[in-house]
């Protein structure tokens, strides 16, 4: 593979990485809790590729400088959205959690692989 | 008049949204007002929906910018027939529900969770009408998420220990999907630098030739996200479990609405913003319509072997989410008119038989399917609409199943693939194989303590006694099914709308 | 927690977290930040608090974080609807570099600071309770 595409385009492959990484750990963990915590790094890798989706090489934070008039602003556009992305992720976080304390009360543990099997 | 005919579709979501934060609070305050608001503000959704239907209908097509943006920075709106008509169809199902939920929530849920059960549900409902008026990806990605998260709250609402590891799946592989949802829509922007639909299709147009493959991995990424989300055939593992274990107005607000409109926000993406060349070029179709035909008897297979009422009907949910994928994947002008039409066929029969599984729940404490016999004589009007449902489900003719299924094969038939007539009628067959015995069984059959009693002697006559639920859960049961009698026999009023929004998608 | 360390630590830190909290929150128009991450910071503090110096407010208090959250959010949507019965445009645009330029944009930010703070201790208590 050409070296220079693939660096150019390292963080893509850095995000793909952790998206499958977050989803094998959904899949596949017993623990609750390391589900949660795969749930959260899926998330992150969407936000990832969001902001590199953003990116502008050599541009700059998009916060408007009157002394600079035609300076090389970033895309601001798909960081706003991942606000919005960090918000759904961290109610889906709180509440899969309190849920995970319900089962923790019923069955007086957070891993077993009964968990998500089909019945 | 026109500025405030515009407007109305938004001031729907918002109005359902402020009422659902309401909920708690008029909870805590007097619970008894919980559940008479929540049937006020559905039905007064319900009633505006019509009008605005009456409005687009004449011809005109609401196109809103909210907070007075122009589309291409703004959110925009846009009520189109078949929006319309899903509007209509949500917010009169869930009235409906609302007036079954007065009696059916107090014997089923804990009296402490009331105030957040109506919340969820109103937040539900706010989710799926602003799905569908969306016509802002990134917008449609925020109310995915609001109905996914209510949803799950509906199943958790009843709190046991099997209805909490349900909701648990369903959040996370939910979750799973929205991401995936959210990677198609990052791929999207990518490629085009729009979010709005209107503008992805005319800035797609051009230049697609130039990224075969990054189209070609953002609909993959959209059709695993949504076929998690609404449960098509291999990915539909929360399904049952989900839909078994909630409270009975939850599962059918759950089994026939929820998964329907992601179904419409799929379509809209796909016909709409990628357009029918990619449609046809990308071999999605192809995708689609072989896991639609997996899905169809699959789902009928699994539904057989069930002993529980309502995980029949939760995998019997799956073959129908089969039927309404086959219409999108044929394409042709009848299939996806069927399709689409069994979108709302299925969402009145699925809603009158798992409320009829309520009401029956509700009288004898039954849930097995064999633990019905002699239960046609017991509550007459009850069974009476799930016959009719089922009825419909199968196929027979004169209520609506019929006309969607006519509709999928005529479709077939225009896509120049007659052996999925043969899959239609046999997945039918299978339908009759599994609701068939509860019907007959509910009216030939003793029940065994009755023959006891006897000694052998003579049987008793069987006579029919008056259903003993509250009219609040007889009533919507009985509408519903008149609802399906209707659309089997005027089907005319309800195609006028779809057969609209086919000419314009096809 | 009785560490020492971290409660005379904490002590004199709160100030100057919920301070940041309040910087981020009114300069959300200006600079990156705003209600959602200043209303973090405040809630996040609030946490902190709560943790280290164990639970000194009462039953009563967490209902009223609770009401507070349900009731900016219910604050946000009547303004929503009045949008609709007033006809309105967008508010003013602001200057560049000016704190109080924005009109209702600053109040708005406010409203959905103490939101998001309330909302992230609720969730603590929610959870806490369970448990």
């Amino acid at each position: 593979m050409d070296l220079q595409l693939f660096l150019l385009n390292f963080p893509y492959f850095v995000a793909i990485i952790l998206f499958s990484m977050g989803t094998l750990i959904v899949l596949t963990q017993p623990n609750l809790i390391k589900k949660v915590i795969g749930i959260n790094i899926l998330q992150s890798a969407i936000f990832l590729f969001y902001i590199i989706v953003g990116d502008i090489h050599g541009g700059i934070p998009p916060i408007y400088d009157p002394n600079l008039p035609d300076a090389l602003y970033i895309n601001p556009l798909p960081s706003c959205l991942m606000l919005t992305g960090i918000v759904v992720g961290f109610s889906v976080t709180a509440f899969a959690l309190a849920l995970i304390v319900k089962l923790y009360i019923y069955y007086g543990t957070i891993s077993s692989p009964n968990f998500m099997k089909m019945k | 008049m026109d500025e405030l005919v515009q407007r109305l579709p938004f001031l729907c979501v918002i109005g359902t949204l402020v009422a659902s934060f309401c909920m708690p609070v008029l909870a805590r305050w007097k619970k008894e007002l919980c559940a008479p608001l929540a049937t006020l503000v559905s039905g007064s959704v319900f009633i505006v929906s019509i009008f605005i239907a009456h409005y687009v209908m004449q011809g005109n097509i609401i196109r809103y910018g909210v907070s007075g943006w122009a589309p291409p920075w703004g959110i925009e709106i846009v009520v189109d027939p078949i929006t319309s008509l899903m509007i209509m169809l949500l917010s009169g199902i869930c009235f409906l529900i609302c007036i079954y939920s007065f009696a059916a929530i107090k014997h089923e849920l804990e009296r402490i969770v009331t105030g957040w059960y109506y919340a969820a549900y109103l937040l539900c409902m706010a989710g799926m009408i602003g799905l569908v008026i969306s016509n802002d990806v990134f917008n449609m990605y925020v109310f995915i998420e609001v109905t996914g998260i209510s949803a799950v709250a509906l199943v958790a609402s009843k709190g046991t220990r099997e209805a909490t590891e349900a909701a648990l799946k369903y959040l996370l592989l939910a979750t799973i999907g929205s991401g995936f949802i959210l990677f198609g829509i990052g791929f999207i922007y990518m490629i085009t630098g729009n979010l709005n639909i209107t503008f992805i299709a005319q800035e797609l147009d051009p230049v697609k030739g130039n990224y075969p493959f990054l189209i070609w991995t953002a609909i993959s990424f959209l059709v695993v996200g949504f076929g998690v989300k609404s449960a098509f055939f291999p990915l539909h593992l929360w399904l049952p479990d989900a839909h078994s274990s909630a409270p009975s107005p939850s599962s059918a607000v759950l089994s026939a609405l929820v998964v329907k409109v992601y179904i419409i926000a799929f379509m809209k993406i796909l016909f709409i913003a990628f357009g029918l060349e990619i449609f046809h070029e990308t071999f999605i179709r192809h995708l689609i319509l072989v896991l639609a035909v997996i899905a169809m008897l699959a789902g009928s297979f699994f539904a057989f072997v069930q002993i529980e009422l309502k995980r029949r009907l939760a995998y019997s949910t799956v073959a129908q989410i089969g039927y309404i994928y086959l219409g999108i994947g044929l394409g042709t002008p009848w299939g996806l008119a069927a399709g689409l039409l069994h979108i709302l066929v299925h969402a009145f029969m699925k809603t009158c038989l798992f409320l009829c599984a309520g009401a029956i729940y509700y009288q004898t404490g039954r849930k097995k399917v064999n633990d019905f016999s002699g239960m046609g004589y017991k509550m007459p009007i009850t069974m009476g609409a799930f016959t009719i449902a089922a009825f419909s489900m199968v196929g027979i003719p004169l209520f609506g199943g019929f006309i969607s299924k006519y509709g999928l094969a005529l479709g077939s038939l225009e896509a120049d693939l007659p052996i999925l007539i043969l899959v239609i009628i046999l997945s039918g067959l299978l339908n009759a194989t599994y609701y068939f015995p509860i019907i007959g069984q509910a009216y030939f059959t003793q029940e065994d303590h009755a023959v006891h009693h006897t000694d052998g002697g003579h049987s008793e006559p069987k006579k029919f006694q008056r259903d003993q639920i509250p009219l609040s859960m007889l009533v919507p049961i009985i509408i519903l099914a008149l609802g399906i009698i209707y659309l089997g026999i005027f089907p005319g009023t309800v195609l006028n709308f779809i057969n609209q929004t086919v000419a314009m998608l096809l | 927690m009785h560490d020492y360390v971290t409660r005379v630590v904490f002590r004199y830190m709160l100030l100057f977290v919920l301070l940041y909290g309040l910087y981020v929150i009114m300069h959300g128009h200006l600079s990156p930040g705003g209600g959602f991450s200043g209303g973090m910071i405040i809630g996040l503090g609030l946490l902190l608090y709560i943790l280290i110096f164990g639970e000194l407010w009462n039953d009563s208090f967490r209902q009223t974080i609770l009401d507070s959250a349900i009731i900016f959010v219910g604050i946000g949507g009547i303004m929503e609807i009045i949008k609709f019965i007033v006809p309105y445009e967008h508010g003013p645009i602001g200057v560049t570099g000016t704190l109080f330029s924005v009109g209702i944009m600053s109040v708005a930010n406010f409203g959905i600071g103490v939101l998001v703070a309330s909302t992230i201790l609720g969730i603590y208590f929610m959870i806490s309770e369970e448990a």
